[in-house]
């Protein structure tokens, strides 16, 4: 005979199972709209929602102003919207400014369209340091920044929360939207990185691990 | 490649760093179809406003307290979606939308069916 403590794993799936089976005999939660919702965080949160809005910025020079107006606005047109992402503003990178995102005072990250914030971004190190020394910040990154460029540095709050538009780089004269966001990293959104040219392979093909 | 150091401090959902779940690039990272579970019935009854997110967060953070203060750190038996679990329960049952004992009542009923399918 099994016990509940025999099996502590398949006793909480049933646990699970119980919640789900009551909201949804109470019609308080339905099936499908579960599915949306894990479907949403589990698939569709991350920096590739991040990679289209600067995609398409790069594209379309009407979107990239309404962007940089009100990123907020700008951002839930292309249906992205979500917890904590309600105060968006978008700063954009020009041969003249690198613009760098951290949170000093705790993890605060605009993860409704970057997904999960990493561990550096987190760490006493970065938080303390983007402020202060920015520049040997990005060095450790492996981003040279010359003196003629100017380094803004944006702390993100509970209210407010940043999104570098990265600088379209050489080489993708002809590329579309779809092409283009491939192209652009976590990292070039937070401003630890510049979005490097295409390489001659073709990015898109390759697996992930 | 994740350790709990990781899970606890390097990243968070919501912007603190108590709560944070596992990923990976940056996405979720869910291992069992039950934690996909929980964690999409906790987003759904907030959404419905059967309760503000910061409360489920704040109870997620003192489950998650509760759960270190009486493990240790390295303990292998760490389970981030038991606590986001236990943290439903908790605010699902406070608000109202599930009965302490209905929910026992569903728990035995599911187990008396799935019984003889647990090895």
């Amino acid at each position: 005979m099994s016990s509940a403590h025999e099996h502590p794993k398949a006793d909480i799936a049933l646990r699970v199972k119980a919640i789900e089976s009551l909201l949804v005999e109470k019609g308080i939660v339905e099936p499908a709209a579960l599915d949306t919702i894990i479907d949403a965080y589990e698939h569709r949160i991350g920096p590739h929602s991040g990679a289209r809005i600067v995609a398409k910025a790069w594209t379309d020079p009407a979107f990239k102003q309404r962007l940089l107006a009100d990123g907020t606005g700008a951002i839930a047109e292309l249906g992205l919207t979500g917890f904590s992402s309600e105060h968006m503003v978008v700063v954009e990178n020009t041969p003249a400014v690198h613009n760098l995102i951290v949170c000093t005072l705790c993890s605060c990250y605009p993860w409704a369209i970057l997904g999960l914030p990493p561990t550096w971004y987190k760490s006493f190190a970065y938080r303390s340091r983007a402020v202060i020394d920015p520049r040997s910040v990005l060095q450790e990154f492996g981003l040279e920044i010359s003196e003629q460029v100017e380094v803004r540095v944006w702390d993100s709050n509970a209210d407010l929360r940043y999104l570098v538009l990265p600088e379209r780089p050489a080489g993708t004269e002809g590329m579309t939207e779809e092409q283009l966001s491939v192209l652009v990293t976590r990292n070039a959104m937070i401003g630890t990185a510049k979005v490097d040219s295409p390489k001659s392979e073709r990015v898109a093909s390759e697996a992930a691990p | 490649m994740f350790t709990k150091f990781e899970h606890f401090v390097a990243t968070s959902l919501m912007g603190s760093p108590e709560e944070a779940p596992p990923r990976r690039n940056g996405h979720l990272q869910f291992d069992r179809d039950w934690e996909k579970l929980a964690f999409g019935i906790a987003i759904a009854l907030s959404k419905q406003g059967h309760y503000e997110w910061e409360d489920f967060r704040q109870t997620l953070i003192e489950t998650i307290g509760e759960w270190e203060a009486t493990h240790d750190i390295q303990d292998p038996e760490w389970d981030y979606y038991q606590c986001w679990l236990a943290a439903l329960e908790k605010v699902a049952i406070a608000s109202g939308v599930i009965e302490d004992d209905e929910l026992e009542t569903q728990i035995k009923q599911l187990l008396d069916c799935k019984a003889p399918s647990i090895p």
